[in-house]
């Protein structure tokens, strides 16, 4: 039989694997009812946070909610991808800091989330809701995500080793102050000529730590109206500060990386100090549990007296997309997930994030004391800090310009590598102008397709 | 002058008989009248019209506009080549591409080719079976994703802690908190380092098969006649493997001009490819400007541009193959 098979038997197999496999496909799909609401992540703590809050949402409003995590890269180029091919989207999903600006780069109508600017002032949420926090979610006046959090940095430290020292952190106030410290505390212990102690944690190459650096002096990349902001003499004056103390002979400041050297570095005591968002001290507790008790928290110094003692780093929204079926539905998940008092104290105490929901922080949850930071109050500390949060604001080229500045910062500690102090200061100024002239060219190539209706 | 011989069509099939026509000097074509060739070829050419051609004809096309997605897209001429043209960072991006296949040509081939050549070496029993373990152990680091390679070297040069680091450090005291991802003049040094690891044994492949192919008895011959092993080497193995180590110089060049996942893996902890951007290349830059900046007719361009890069140089090593056959 197989032989009289009009083009032998190959092709007689193939077409049997190909119908067994159709039909192995169509019996094992699924066939439970879809969800009325999906909402994407891309954080496992949120994940888990939030499927432990929705049985009580879905039981109050009769309705069906998955959650799905998706890494945060894929999350991102997927949602463009699904957004302008006009395919199935998620009705909810978070999105991370610098990327708004991604998904509004095109004229409003090809804007893919809903705009909750109306919603939100409807709902008080402007004034119950720290007012920095919706800077980076505003694009042309709009709002077009929901603030989850507002990530105030704080200043760790090895309270144990830093007290064997001596050292009284209540008193430094300022940088000046910090680098002093700092100064004296970067040794070579046992004299085999490679330092064993730095005095705080910092990229060479900028990355987060200028990056934090800029946003406590009040330097964002960008302003409100889009236009570049980073080119100021304050800059030049952090960068240079950070070449000094990330460069030179006397540096206190030693990159520690991430993930186990982090920890690593820190339980060793290579490093003492490390800047801590909220985020990363829940991060910290679970990678580094043998430091429980050795950890205190102090706020950044500032760079002037009275100034500034804290920054930001990282952020969460949560945005709508403008083709979801059920628009109220998902403005109520929304605001339960991200803004019911209730829930964000037992969620707080799981990741010590603090929410942007000023109320909030009376609950007790933010008052109580962590062993690992050595019995202070974190929420509180946090929270003290989180009015005072630098804004930061939306562009399409947000992450081009932290790469054109750290491309600044690189070129600048080549040139203060080979030529020293010599010239260095206008070697900032130039290099800050021509990261500043290329982000210009492509803003204006962005403009052309934004004003195209 | 050409000639047409008609053959009998295979028994059972419907077509009329096969026209075989032959060029004088060259390759005789054969023209098959029944449809069953072509039911078999349709799935192929199909699935090729829909994800090959028609792709790269609106990539072409693409290239002259400046978009958002389908839905929004602004005509610009030649605008994405003057400004992929005046663009330094496309500058160091090609820049550092170049750096990367020259170093894959010049160190990685001829370090795959000079193992090949010491595991074709020795015909003895025990020979033959370590032969076939080193083969193994060097042709295994392909066996592995790039990503995971990437990572995995990530870690190994990680300062202080990194075992390459160390291991330097306990050989010539140097290297103990060198950031080779942080430091500029040594990110390229990074990233062949860890292409030699993971390519070295795939190209090694091919010239262990070539030289198994090599005639000893010329080879005998040439040592009779007094050649040193270098002579030898250079007028009688390599002649006899060139097709293979032409072969090989597209592959890498090819691959060097592709080299895209090894930079994505290693300096993904930096914004942007390494200090200065001493780890861009024209794929990784390609990948930021169509999806990290979402902006596809610049992409294209850039596509565009590699791809005439990649015709050029393979079209300039077929010449030079096809000169020295002559």
């Amino acid at each position: 039989m197989l032989d009289r098979f009009p083009y032998g038997k190959a092709p007689l197999v193939l077409l049997v694997i190909a119908v067994l496999s159709s039909v192995a496909f169509a019996a094992t799909r699924s066939s439970e009812r879809p969800a009325d609401i999906v909402i994407a992540t891309f954080a496992s703590n949120h994940y888990q946070a939030y499927k432990d809050a929705l049985p009580k949402f879905e039981q109050q409003h009769g309705v069906t909610v998955e959650v799905q995590q998706v890494d945060f890269q894929s999350l991102e180029s997927r949602l463009q991808s699904a957004i302008v091919a006009n395919t199935e989207v998620p009705d909810l999903a978070e999105i991370s800091e610098g990327t708004l600006g991604f998904f509004t780069r095109g004229p409003e109508k090809d804007f893919g989330f809903m705009d909750l600017t109306d919603l939100v002032k409807r709902d008080g949420l402007d004034h119950r809701v720290v007012e920095a926090r919706y800077a980076p979610w505003t694009v042309r006046g709009r709002v077009y995500a929901l603030p989850h959090d507002v990530h105030p940095v704080m200043m760790a430290y090895r309270r144990d080793l830093v007290e064997e020292l001596g050292i009284d952190v209540s008193k430094i106030e300022t940088w000046a102050d910090f680098v002093a410290m700092g100064r004296k505390i970067t040794k070579d212990i046992d004299g085999d000529g490679t330092i064993d102690r730095f005095a705080l944690d910092l990229p060479k190459n900028g990355q987060w730590g200028i990056q934090i650096l800029l946003r406590q002096h009040g330097i964002d990349f960008f302003d409100a109206e889009g236009n570049v902001a980073f080119n100021t003499p304050q800059a030049v004056e952090t960068f240079l500060w950070y070449l000094h103390e990330t460069r030179s002979p006397e540096r206190m400041s030693y990159e520690a990386g991430w993930g186990p050297n982090y920890t690593k570095a820190l339980s060793d005591g290579l490093i003492l100090f490390t800047m801590l968002p909220d985020w990363r001290s829940g991060s910290l507790e679970v990678d580094a549990p043998k430091l429980k008790g050795k950890m205190g928290l102090m706020p950044l110094p500032a760079w002037e007296k009275g100034g500034r003692r804290t920054s930001t780093w990282g952020m969460t929204g949560l945005t709508i997309s403008k083709t979801t079926k059920h628009p109220e539905l998902a403005w109520e998940l929304a605001k339960y997930l991200y803004y019911s008092k209730e829930d964000l104290g037992t969620r707080f105490l799981a990741n010590n994030i603090i929410p942007p929901l000023k109320e909030a922080w009376d609950l007790p949850a933010f008052h109580t004391k962590n062993a690992y930071y050595s019995g202070q109050q974190l929420g509180l500390e946090y929270a003290r800090l989180a009015p005072q949060v630098p804004p930061l604001f939306a562009s399409p080229i947000y992450k081009t310009a932290a790469a054109k500045v750290d491309e600044a910062l690189a070129r600048c500690a080549i040139y203060y590598d080979e030529s020293g102090e010599t010239g260095l200061r206008e070697k900032v100024e130039a290099e800050l102008d021509r990261a500043e002239a290329y982000l210009k060219k492509w803003s204006d190539r962005f403009a052309v397709l934004a004003n195209k209706e | 002058m050409q000639s047409v011989v008609e053959l009998e069509a295979p028994a059972g099939e419907d077509s009329g008989p096969v026209s075989v026509s032959k060029k004088k000097l060259g390759r005789p074509r054969r023209y098959y009248k029944g449809k069953t060739p072509y039911v078999f070829l349709l799935p192929y050419l199909v699935l090729t019209s829909i994800f090959f051609v028609y792709p790269f004809i609106r990539a072409i096309a693409l290239a002259f506009y400046q978009t958002n997605g389908p839905r929004t897209k602004v005509f610009v001429g030649l605008d994405n080549f003057r400004f992929l043209l005046n663009d330094a960072i496309f500058h160091t991006a090609l820049w550092n591409t170049i750096v990367f296949t020259c170093c894959s040509i010049f160190l990685q081939l001829p370090l795959a080719l000079g193992l090949a050549m010491l595991l074709n070496s020795g015909q003895s029993k025990l020979e033959n079976r370590l032969k076939g373990f080193f083969r193994l152990i060097l042709f295994s680091p392909n066996l592995v994703g790039s990503i995971f390679v990437g990572v995995l070297f990530g870690v190994l040069l990680t300062p202080r802690y990194g075992l390459i680091n160390r291991t330097l450090h306990g050989l010539v005291g140097w290297g103990l908190e060198k950031h080779w991802i942080e430091t500029p003049a040594l990110v390229m040094p990074a990233l062949v380092l860890t292409s030699l690891w993971l390519y070295v044994g795939f190209n090694m492949v091919y010239f262990l098969a070539a030289l198994q192919s090599v005639d000893k008895e010329l080879e005998q011959a040439a040592r009779i006649d007094g050649a040193n092993p270098w002579q030898v080497f250079w007028n009688v193995t390599l002649p006899s493997i060139r097709h293979v180590v032409i072969f090989v110089v597209i592959l890498s060049t090819v691959g060097s001009f592709n080299l895209f996942e090894l930079p994505l893996a290693m300096l993904n902890r930096t914004n942007g490819f390494g200090p200065d951007n001493t780890g861009l290349t024209v794929i990784t830059y390609l990948n930021e400007i169509a999806y990290r900046s979402g902006d596809l007719g610049l992409g294209s361009a850039v596509g565009w541009i590699v791809a005439l890069l990649i015709m050029s140089c393979s079209f300039v090593q077929f010449r030079v193959s096809k000169v020295s056959d002559d």
